[in-house]
């Protein structure tokens, strides 16, 4: 069963790499969206999924990363991988101070508090002059959706490779160990300010890596598709689907939900999200841990 | 048995400790010392101030005055975690099992503040699983323990620290009498091997007299006597507060 499992990761990820030469542009397009959704899933998973500490906000590492490359590569003609990069350095760099500050809040205190302080970081990168504020930066033509789908596929293999180590680590039993009770875990020796922010900056450097490789993809970028609720919203629900704090959940949220959201627009466009919505509703009210835990059972912790 | 009093080196010294909550005054000035090696029983009904005082002890809450020591340095306003390094171990009242982590991995937790990888904080944790009689559950959720499973699951979490000194808040609370002579004997090994133990107890005197070196009693946050089990029992303050005084006179 594990070497069946291994061949067939080993297959899935040499058929996404030689993807882009055998698929069409509308279907590279949605695989690009696919892998983009579960590596932000993946994302969300450290900090919300494994600490415990759930989170609305991580888009705005997401914009941040966008923005810095659309400025690096527009003004400073940096190439664009190079400037996705520091995009990502930049939004993880961003995340200490913030973690610091935000990771007081707990529970629901703290998912507010993280939607309010992603539209402050909206309005904060919208107002610098150089961004062209409301009316957004052209980047400029070049790159093409290959070397988009590359980047981000290669993000989204490094988020799966990170959570799985995370897994298995002594931080990552630490961040469970303060998701299931953060007093008990301080008097047990953990140092939870410091695991807690570690996981956010973590979190945070995911969407900051892949919001380069968005901007690229749109060639031009303002606030609401930087920062797109709509990005945040989904790959929230993809993780949740999957299973919180898993190792596989936002893959298979992620996969299973993009493959139905798509199957449904093509056979009923007038209703597709009335039915998305209600299927999505039923599927979480019979598998409330989602799909993984359920398929798994509860037989192991791990 | 007849406990013999420490070695008379001062582990653990609580100094004029006072702590409120809002209006309610839960510690005044309490002191009290804590040797190496010895069983030091805190006694007091139900809201006399152990709970907060062991809180104030491992760093959970900061006293409004005093200063708390251990091996002579003071540790007040120390974050949790540094004081648990230091030695400092403690269990709660109410237990707290991380519910969706393994037996082993909730013990592995502290054991990882003296081994840095993974596998070997489960190698000594299994150990210590083993040492409190919870081995044929050790892959099991915690969330799956019963009561009495999950008291010694609090207890073997705080021995992974390897501490000196051993915060036991009620853990008598719940077992059965067999259980509680259980938890006794074994509270006695582990002075025997050198920790010292706090035990914060609300009643059961039979046992706090038979593995107790000496006795501290809290009374609605005053401490109103510290002394060795017998000086306790003669102490007219505690007689009258806490053992009731005899409604007919001899």
């Amino acid at each position: 069963m594990k070497t069946l499992l291994r061949v067939a990761a080993v297959v899935a990820v040499v058929a996404l790499v030689l993807a882009p030469l055998r698929l069409n542009g509308y279907l590279l397009n949605l695989l690009y969206t696919t892998v983009l959704y579960v590596a932000l899933a993946y994302g969300w998973n450290i900090i919300s999924g494994y600490a415990g500490y759930f989170s609305f906000g991580q888009i705005a590492f997401f914009g941040v990363g966008a923005y810095a490359t659309g400025l690096l590569v527009a003004d400073l003609n940096w190439f664009w991988m190079l400037a996705a990069l520091a995009g990502g350095a930049i939004a993880c760099a961003l995340a200490i101070p913030l973690g610091y500050v935000m990771l007081r809040l707990r529970g629901p205190f703290f998912a507010m508090g993280m939607f309010g302080m992603a539209q402050m970081v909206r309005v904060v990168v919208t107002a610098i002059p150089a961004t062209g504020s409301g009316s957004g930066l052209f980047l400029p033509p070049g790159s093409s959706l290959t070397g988009v789908y590359y980047w981000t596929l290669a993000i989204c293999l490094g988020a799966i490779g990170l959570t799985i180590w995370i897994d298995r680590s002594a931080f990552g039993l630490r961040l469970q160990a303060l998701r299931e009770d953060e007093q008990v875990a301080g008097t047990l020796g953990v140092d939870v300010t410091r695991a807690k922010i570690t996981a956010f900056a973590l979190s945070a450097l995911i969407p900051g890596l892949l919001g380069g490789g968005y901007a690229l993809f749109l060639t031009y970028i303002e606030p609401d598709a930087a920062f797109s609720s709509r990005l945040d919203l989904q790959s929230i629900v993809m993780a949740i689907l999957g299973g919180v704090g898993t190792v596989w959940g936002p893959l298979v949220g992620g996969v299973v939900m993009t493959q139905i959201s798509e199957a449904l627009w093509a056979k009923f466009p007038q209703i597709y999200l009335m039915l998305f919505g209600g299927l999505l509703v039923g599927l979480l009210l019979a598998l409330p841990r989602g799909i993984v835990p359920a398929l798994a059972g509860r037989r192991r912790p791990r | 048995m007849s406990p013999s009093t420490g070695s008379g080196q001062a582990l653990l010294e609580v100094d004029g400790v006072a702590r409120a909550f809002g209006g309610v005054q839960a510690l005044y000035d309490v002191s009290l010392e804590v040797r190496a090696g010895e069983i030091f029983s805190l006694i007091g009904p139900n809201g006399a101030g152990k709970t907060t005082l062991f809180n104030v002890i491992s760093g959970v809450l900061r006293p409004d005055r005093g200063d708390v020591r251990f091996m002579g340095r003071s540790i007040v306003g120390r974050a949790p975690h540094r004081i648990a390094q230091a030695g400092i171990a403690r269990t709660y009242q109410i237990v707290r099992p991380f519910g969706r982590l393994s037996v082993v991995d909730n013990v592995a937790v502290g054991a990882l503040v003296h081994v840095r990888s993974l596998e070997r904080a489960r190698r000594d944790a299994r150990e210590i699983v083993d040492f409190v009689g919870l081995a044929p559950l050790a892959e099991r959720f915690a969330a799956d323990l019963t009561l009495t499973q999950r008291k010694r699951l609090e207890v073997a979490r705080a021995l992974a620290l390897r501490p000196k000194l051993l915060l036991l808040d009620e853990v008598m609370a719940g077992l059965t009498p067999s259980e509680m002579d259980g938890m006794a004997d074994f509270i006695v090994s582990l002075s025997a091997r050198g920790i010292s133990a706090v035990c914060g107890i609300e009643h059961v005197m039979r046992l706090v007299m038979r593995i107790s070196h000496r006795i501290a009693v809290l009374d609605a946050g005053r401490l109103i006597a510290q002394g060795d089990p017998q000086t306790i029992l003669n102490d007219p303050a505690v007689i009258e507060a806490y053992l009731g005084t005899p409604s007919v006179p001899a």
